[in-house]
């Protein structure tokens, strides 16, 4: 009797001991996806962290203003959005490790349109970026040889400075088949500091 | 008995939990190294919510979009030079995720999630 109760015990501390081993592997499993750089995994940490609007995106053509966010993850991205609303999960744009958020670069700028990829056939195409505190001035090279200037917005992050813009392309030079090839970063001196190539259909 | 079935319980919240973060997402291209111009698509999916560019480092050019089944037409594109070039787009219609290089001799996986 006493024999048949120790081997109970002894089968409910084994699975006991077995389910905490379990439980905390597959807890390291889920905290490992934070850190992982397993492709697939990097998804689920997006949705940690502190989120600031830093820009924005005006309404024009009949299409609603959007903004520009900054996303600090958990998992050490710094991520820029253009999206409706801090809250929204329409996010559209890109992520660099915290250390390095401009990518190694003066300018990190992102393109996002709708429509395509014939540049007559995009109904929406917006620009957002960061650029370092030393830039002066961002301009868009467009396909006909004309420019658009940023407007540059002072944005924090952490304890660093940077410029933030948002910009949305006219519906006419959609149309009529202009569109960005080459956002282009500028010191006060006129200087370029920084050319980041872009374009619509590529 | 109790104790048994506390512990069952305790495995099955645990391994449930460890699949919840993984669930969903699909690498429909790579990881390889990408040549310049290289593109790549996923399957055709109503589910699809997600696509994403996983590079392995900041300054390649890539291009993330959703194509639908019906007009072809590009949806919710992303171009940058980020690690991750990443974009959304939840309708209900039919699509699949593509993606592009525009630079070259980096390594790098697209990613689809529902």
């Amino acid at each position: 009797m006493v024999g048949v109760r120790m081997t109970r015990r002894r089968r409910a501390i084994v699975a006991s001991i077995s389910a905490l081993a379990t439980a905390i592997v597959a807890s390291s499993v889920v905290a490992g996806q934070f850190r992982s750089p397993d492709p697939e995994a990097f998804h689920v940490g997006l949705a940690t962290g502190e989120i600031a609007r830093v820009a924005d995106i005006a309404a024009g053509d009949g299409l609603p203003g959007r903004g520009v966010f900054v996303q600090a993850t958990d998992t050490g991205q710094i991520c820029l959005w253009d999206a409706p609303s801090a809250s929204s999960q329409q996010r559209q744009g890109g992520c660099n490790s915290v250390d390095d958020p401009l990518g190694g670069s003066a300018l990190s700028a992102s393109l996002a349109y709708d429509g395509g990829p014939a540049v007559e056939d995009v109904r929406d195409a917006r620009l957002i970026g960061l650029a370092s505190r030393d830039v002066a001035t961002v301009q868009v090279l467009m396909s006909d040889g004309t420019q658009r200037e940023m407007r540059l917005r002072k944005a924090m992050l952490e304890s660093d400075e940077y410029r933030a813009f948002g910009y949305r392309f006219k519906r006419s030079d959609l149309r009529g088949g202009v569109s960005p090839i080459a956002v282009i970063a500028k010191a006060a001196t006129g200087d370029e500091i920084a050319r980041q190539s872009t374009g619509i259909g590529g | 008995m109790k104790r048994l079935s506390a512990a069952l319980v305790v495995v099955v919240v645990a391994l449930t939990l460890a699949g919840a973060a993984l669930a969903g997402a699909t690498t429909y291209a790579g990881p390889w190294q990408w040549s310049q111009n290289q593109g790549a698509g996923s399957s055709f999916s109503s589910s699809w919510k997600y696509n994403y560019f996983f590079k392995n480092g900041s300054g390649y050019d890539a291009t993330v979009t959703f194509i639908d089944n019906v007009t072809y037409s590009w949806h919710a594109t992303v171009r940058n030079t980020s690690a991750t070039t990443y974009t959304y787009w939840f309708v209900s219609n039919v699509k699949r995720g593509h993606c592009r290089a525009n630079s070259a001799y980096f390594w790098g996986s697209c990613v689809v999630v529902n």
